[in-house]
């Protein structure tokens, strides 16, 4: 019974393994389903447990008949392991849709959206949207972390172009993604018309926000923070802006123009042999 | 037979004077300032809302990650970001006046003077039923917990606090120390009209792989049901050693959480990280109250008060 307009309970109607290690979620929720738009999460609750206690954020993939979201994740810890094991027909709580979105371009705007490993989900479902077809380039480490096979089909499908890079070359070309946008902004004629979209990891969007300034090219980019309640109260997933002090992914946010962002801030990354790198 | 009228339970409770509909209060930093939930919680059906702190200059808050989720609970190092009294005022203030609910101010500062003009500048203020005085956040190495770890400082800055305002007083104790009752009688002895307990546990997590520290600020402030052993136990403490009235949080999820609090001596409850999980928490803790007292046949909330029979 839904007691707001935020508040619901959606039934499981697919779960599966998607390939690469991802799993699909298809959650029926009419009234979020239809109010949903491209950039926008929810969060989701794994499990009637209080442990862990907290809500998980999602980017939404897609929007299916009107009636029920399309989510993708992967085994990462605690919660991701307890919804993995969810069966069809169960049911789920979850708040959404959350967020601001992504802001829709100009009608004769070149959209090019830029994937990184777990960050594809909210550029399919913009993908989907989008009137006019965008050049895709997505973008992992390797090919075991790449998007799975169902998403690059989507993405093909709703793209003008579709760009593959990964770290090794393990799949599509070798290198970054950035490099790969790059090369395709310096030889595109349509590099004034184009607005960059990016979603993935911190240092990758950095990177991606960017090529963009330096070619004066407009970009937004979709930050993921570590959050608790997804309504703009917790005050937990805060990202520092240049303009000084902080701004809540999940309200000002997700989706920010990338000259918003303090990306000089300190982040850490974990490498496998215990030295932390900067 | 004797009709039986059915009658719907008490909840109405007297905290310090400020009556309260339901014992069912917003824990400070877990509900904003109340707008944030305009959508999921009907603001009228709760005894009160406690908002969250607010400091006489705006505060920006600690560099991210600023929480990490733990085991039935999580830690936070938000650093008490807020937009400062006069926003409050202004901006925040006029929404929450609009519903038939008692509004706390969490009031702080960094300096017993900081405390002070913030407390005056909300004396006299139409809408405001009481001030809850933070003196024991973990995150802020200057504001709160100075004062709410040293019995002296605390009972100076309450007494200071007391002088400045006319409103009642509540005052917010840290857990994170040897013995609750020395804290709770320097308030009651400060004049402080009331107590609020607990704030958060200090605690520490670690990434083993970067072997640094999960939150930024190293330590953070741990809640959620992880700590409700440890919150009822100081309430029951508390309520021991002294007679003004207390509101008990630390980790309340259910009807049944809060109730432990009552029967420990608490008179009202604030329910807090409870309102992350899930934003309706507030109005179903009510709810299960009512329901509890109708099933054992108890007219009023205020029956419970205390009333944990100990052997």
């Amino acid at each position: 019974m839904p007691r707001s307009k935020v508040l619901h309970q959606a039934t499981v109607t697919a779960h599966e393994a998607a390939g690469r290690g991802f799993r699909r979620l298809v959650l029926r929720a009419p009234e979020l389903a239809s109010d949903a738009r491209p950039g926008q999460f929810v969060m989701l609750r794994v499990s009637a447990s209080i442990d862990p206690i907290l809500a998980r954020p999602f980017g939404i993939s897609a929007v299916i008949r009107r009636q029920a979201i399309e989510l993708y994740y992967r085994v990462v810890g605690k919660g991701t392991a307890l919804l993995s094991t969810v069966e069809r027909g169960a049911m789920l709580s979850l708040q959404g849709p959350l967020g601001n979105g992504f802001p829709e371009p100009d009608r004769d705007a070149l959209p090019i959206l830029v994937a990184g490993g777990s960050g594809f989900p909210p550029l399919l479902f913009f993908a989907a949207r989008l009137a006019s077809k965008p050049v895709v380039f997505l973008g992992a480490r390797n090919k075991d972390c790449l998007v799975p096979a169902t998403a690059i089909k989507c993405c093909r499908s709703h793209a003008r172009k579709v760009y593959i890079t990964t770290d090794d070359g393990s799949a599509g070309k070798a290198g970054f993604v950035t490099d790969a946008l790059t090369a395709f902004l310096d030889g595109s004629r349509e590099r004034d018309r184009a607005v960059i979209y990016s979603c993935g990891p911190r240092a990758m969007m950095a990177a991606v926000s960017k090529v963009a300034a330096d070619r004066n090219v407009p970009s937004y980019v979709s930050m993921e923070e570590r959050m608790a309640c997804g309504l703009g109260v917790c005050m937990g997933c805060s990202v520092a802006v240049k303009a000084g002090g902080y701004k809540r992914v999940c309200k000002e946010g997700p989706v920010f123009d990338a000259r918003v962002i303090d990306w000089s801030e300190h982040v850490v990354l974990p490498v496998p042999n215990g030295k932390q790198v900067k | 037979m004797p009709i039986k009228i059915k009658t719907q339970p008490d909840l109405s409770v007297s905290l310090a004077g400020i009556r309260l509909k339901n014992p069912v209060l917003t824990a400070s930093g877990t509900f904003g300032y109340g707008e944030e939930f305009k959508d999921v919680v009907d603001l009228n059906r709760l005894g009160g809302v406690i908002v969250k702190g607010v400091s006489l200059k705006a505060i920006k808050g600690n560099p991210p990650p600023r929480i990490w989720e733990t085991p039935a609970g999580m830690l936070n190092a938000i650093g008490l970001e807020n937009p400062g009294v006069d926003v409050f005022l202004s901006d925040k203030l006029p929404y929450l006046r609009r519903f038939d609910t008692a509004v706390l101010v969490n009031i702080f500062g960094y300096s017993l003077e900081d405390y002070v003009a913030v407390a005056e500048r909300l004396e006299g203020v139409p809408g405001i039923a009481g001030l809850e005085v933070n003196i024991s956040c973990p995150n802020v190495k200057a504001g709160g917990i100075v004062f709410g770890t040293n019995v002296k400082a605390s009972f100076s800055l309450l007494s200071a606090l007391r002088k400045a305002t006319k409103l009642p007083l509540f005052a917010k104790l840290s857990p994170n120390v040897t013995d609750i009752t020395e804290f709770a009688r320097a308030a009651e002895d400060a004049g402080c009209d009331g107590l609020s307990l607990i704030n958060t546990l200090l605690g520490m997590a670690i990434d083993v792989r970067c072997r640094k520290p999960r939150l930024a600020n190293c330590t953070g402030g741990l809640s959620g049901p992880a700590i409700r052993p440890v919150a009822v136990r100081m309430v029951w403490q508390a309520a021991r050693a002294v007679s003004i009235p207390i509101i008990g949080m630390g980790g309340i999820l259910t009807a049944e959480d809060a109730l432990e609090f009552i029967l420990a001596g608490a008179t009202a409850v604030a329910v807090g990280t409870a309102n992350f999980v899930n934003p309706h928490a507030t109005e179903d803790v009510a709810e299960g109250i009512s329901a509890f007292l109708a099933e054992e046949h108890i007219g009023s909330v205020r029956e419970l008060i205390g009333q944990a029979r100990i052997p």
